[in-house]
């Protein structure tokens, strides 16, 4: 009896094979190139100001990323005002309160755990759309945001600062994505994340395997709305301020972030560095148009440009891939 | 005699209107081989769904070891009580590895109850027992051929070290070599007390390693043959019954019709790369059905028919003048006066937020136009005929589509297409999930229309329907034409044994 274990053959270099592996290649490609044409033009390129200025789109993106991994159309459109209200829950509640780090956070990572559940449990036991729920409570908590700070809160002298400064010779923004980032490294090596790509992947199979697919696909929206709350710490860290203004400020760019890593939208597919360097072709393009100073109505055009192109990349490579197979 | 693991009685599941099992029992004992057998929608897979927790029953009682125990609620209190079950469908997360698939759903919500190198040692040992060429247990599912991906299934289902394994035509999607290895696997567990539930559509496997047959039919348990005691025609007797369906005024009408002159030719039609190519002769007023096993090529069949599908061959429609006109696509047809009834009535032919009226008229609609604007009345005065000829029962033809039973709204669809007065009319499967009496009526419909010179071709999964009805049959097997029956050669044993591949 012969146990051989097949090899693969060896192969020359494969465009849709090396995409299917590192679905972020786009996003990172254009970051980079972005980065150095930021740098030519720009030499006194502040990369702590820039790296803070990153963090909240990087921050928005990798809250929207679990609910999209989750699959069955997950989508999370409250990332955006949940952040939103952190910073308004800090500014308004906690800080005047005295609340140290180490209680603030805390307080802060329940309430998203509230949000979450809520929107998962909407979702996933009345079986009810993600974008149409998730829409509808972008709404509501747009509408608590302006109910708690009818006009922006402002805040100074607080260690929130120091995540848009620098916590000792490093960029406190990176500080601050290291906590999301590692948490979700770790989660995505636990029999947790095997199973939501797994649940994102192939519902049926996961059920008939055994898998409690509700309870995957809860405790995913629980913890994209978890990291939405840390990431509303990096906008009053950048603004000093937290204004329900802009409570949708991140709704579509967080999306457009995620595709654009390579995160399917049919969920399973996709990991952490797609969101991080979506987001980082975002956050260039944008910081591309203000320093040659193009007008900012040019913006979203650009944006969407960058996105189809991503999009068709993709559709084409993988279609091709599933032809031959 | 070695104790029931597993004893189920009196089970019952409904869905809508259907009945899909009226009186399910099987008893299953330590380390038998207990084949499942039936015509297609007999219960099998609705039994299977059951005992797997996927479907809870409406009612019945499930005995495991003797004790009874409630209904599974979901796969994971069925994988508890030891039971594992590899479905018909291939069942795979594409986008991962060999080694997450085989290990899926046996980890804790965030940490693993097995060590990496042990998941695998077992995978790998599994895996090698399977096969002969396993694949890489880090290579991604979607990168396997079929026969591969239902191994990786099957050896899931082995990981669970089961006390009772169900395979519910597992094995068709397997190559020649991978289940002769299951066959092996299967019996080493047998000798360990492992007792398996195998459905197959191959009598060949029965015999090969069956011990225990239960036989369904219409949701019930009909018969039960132990120690090997069967032959195929005692089984394709259970399986088939004998009730007559179809009203002998209906049956002899439809013999009253003269074949004309052949209408459609099909020549050298593939319906997979290296089949056995098809031909057919289809004449006016001419009843032919289309039989076989679930998916073995009647409905790429009836489609390619329809211009459909892209198969190999060529399907001609012969004009009354001489004229022939290739169909290549569902356009060709519908021009060359061929209407197709889909089989999926709720996804591929109703409305279901239109009216009964729309539903009936929307191919046709531009009949009902004057200077541009649809009339009402010259719609309903359309429809009114048909409401008649098909005994339509309905409130109102302004209702929505979606008030009528499942019969009612297949007679809709099927007046929708011969509103265009077809010639030639292809039904998909037409008489699936609807009662009887519509049924009937929709058989007196054909009889009428072959005597009026349409050609009819009809796939169905309903022996007596082939039987009773048609002119001719052709029996799909393995996408290719296993045998054309009529006359006196078209009999209920003799259709059966050409599904499983048997000269009766």
């Amino acid at each position: 009896m012969t146990t051989a274990i097949r090899t693969a053959p060896a192969r020359r270099f494969d465009l849709s094979v090396f995409v299917r592996r590192y679905p972020f290649a786009f996003a990172l490609v254009i970051s980079v190139v972005l980065l150095a044409l930021n740098l030519i033009v720009q030499p006194n390129f502040g990369p702590v100001q820039q790296l803070a200025s990153y963090a909240p789109i990087a921050f928005a993106a990798l809250a929207l990323m679990p609910a999209i991994l989750s699959g069955r159309g997950g989508i999370d459109l409250t990332v955006s005002p949940v952040m939103t209200l952190s910073g308004i829950v800090f500014i308004g509640y906690l800080n005047p309160a005295g609340l140290g780090t180490f209680v603030a956070v805390p307080i802060l990572l329940v309430i998203g755990l509230v949000i979450g559940t809520v929107n998962g449990l909407l979702i996933v036991l009345l079986r009810l759309p993600p974008v149409v729920v998730t829409l509808a409570m972008m709404f509501v908590y747009t509408g608590i945001n302006l109910k708690l700070a009818p006009s922006p809160l402002t805040i100074s002298g607080s260690w929130v600062r120091s995540l848009a400064e620098s916590i000792w010779v490093i960029p406190g923004a990176l500080v601050g994505l290291a906590v999301p980032v590692i948490a979700w490294l770790l989660l995505a090596r636990s029999a947790w994340g095997r199973t939501l790509y797994a649940v994102g992947g192939n519902d049926a199979t996961a059920f008939s395997a055994g898998i409690n697919v509700a309870f995957v696909r809860i405790s995913a929206f629980a913890l994209g709305s978890m990291i939405a709350m840390l990431g509303g710490l990096s906008v009053v860290a950048l603004t000093s301020s937290a204004a329900a203004s802009t409570s949708s400020a991140y709704v579509m760019l967080s999306i457009a972030a995620v595709s654009l890593g390579g995160i399917s939208l049919a969920g399973g597919r996709g990991g952490v560095a797609g969101a991080l360097f979506g987001a980082a072709a975002i956050f260039l393009v944008q910081r591309m148009l203000t320093v040659f100073n193009v007008p900012t109505i040019w913006l979203t055009l650009v944006y969407g440009l960058i996105l189809i192109v991503a999009v068709i990349l993709g559709a084409v490579l993988t279609t091709r891939r599933r032809e031959r197979s | 005699m070695t104790a029931a693991v597993l004893e189920v009685s009196g089970l019952t599941k409904r869905f809508g209107a259907t009945v899909a099992l009226r009186d399910g029992r099987l008893a299953l004992r330590a380390g038998e081989v207990h084949a499942l057998v039936g015509e297609n929608g007999s219960g099998k897979s609705t039994l299977v769904k059951i005992l797997s927790g996927v479907h809870a029953p409406d009612s019945g009682t499930i005995r495991i070891a003797e004790r009874q125990v409630a209904a599974f609620r979901s796969p994971r209190e069925s994988l508890a009580a030891g039971i594992a079950t590899v479905f018909q469908e291939v069942l795979a997360v594409e986008n991962r590895t060999v080694l997450e698939n085989l290990w899926l759903g046996q980890d804790g919500a965030f940490r693993s109850k097995v060590s990496r190198a042990r998941k695998r040692e077992r995978a790998a040992e599994v895996l090698a027992e399977l096969m002969v060429q396993p694949p890489s247990l880090d290579a991604l599912v979607e990168d396997l051929d079929l026969s591969d991906r239902q191994a990786c299934a099957i050896a899931r289902a082995l990981l669970r070290d089961p006390r009772i394994l169900i395979l519910d035509e597992a094995t068709s999607a397997l190559d020649y070599e991978t289940r002769t290895r299951l066959f092996a696997v299967v019996r080493r567990l047998s000798a360990e007390g492992v007792a398996t539930v195998l459905i197959t559509h191959r009598m060949d496997e029965i015999d090969e390693i069956g011990d225990t047959v239960t036989v369904l039919r219409s949701g019930e348990t009909v018969g039960v043959v132990e120690d090997r005691a069967w032959t195929t025609a005692s089984l394709v007797q259970l399986m088939t019954g004998a009730e007559q369906l179809i009203p002998a005024a209906t049956r002899e009408a439809a013999e009253a019709a003269d074949p004309g002159a052949v209408v459609l030719e099909v020549s050298g039609l593939r319906l997979a790369p290296g089949k056995a190519p098809i031909d057919l002769q289809l004449r006016a007023g001419e009843l032919v059905g289309l039989a076989g096993l679930e998916g073995h090529g009647q409905d790429a069949f009836i489609k390619a028919l329809w211009g459909l599908v892209d198969a190999e061959g060529e399907v001609v429609r012969r004009e009354a003048d001489g004229a022939a006109r290739p169909i290549r696509t569902p356009d060709d047809a519908y021009a060359a006066g061929i209407a197709y009834v889909p089989r999926e009535r709720r996804a591929e032919s109703m409305f279901e937020q239109l009216t009964i009226l729309d539903n009936f008229a929307l191919p046709t609609i531009g009949r009902d136009a004057r200077g541009g604007f649809v009339s009402r009345r010259r719609s309903e005065r359309r429809f009114a005929p048909f409401i008649e000829q098909l005994r339509i029962k309905l409130g109102h033809p302004s209702h929505p589509i979606t008030t009528l039973s499942g019969g009612n709204a297949q007679k809709v669809v099927i007046s929708r297409w011969l509103a265009a007065s077809p010639r030639i009319l292809l039904l998909n499967d037409p008489t699936r999930g609807i009662d009887i009496n519509a049924k009937r009526d929709l058989y007196r419909l054909l009889a009428e229309l072959a005597r009026a010179g349409v050609a009819v071709v009809m796939l169905s999964t309903e022996v007596d329907e082939h039987v009773e009805l048609m002119d001719r049959v052709l029996v799909f097997r393995e996408h290719e034409q296993a045998a054309e029956l009529s006359g006196a050669q078209l009999t209920r044993e003799r259709l059966v044994a050409g599904f499983f591949g048997e000269a009766a």
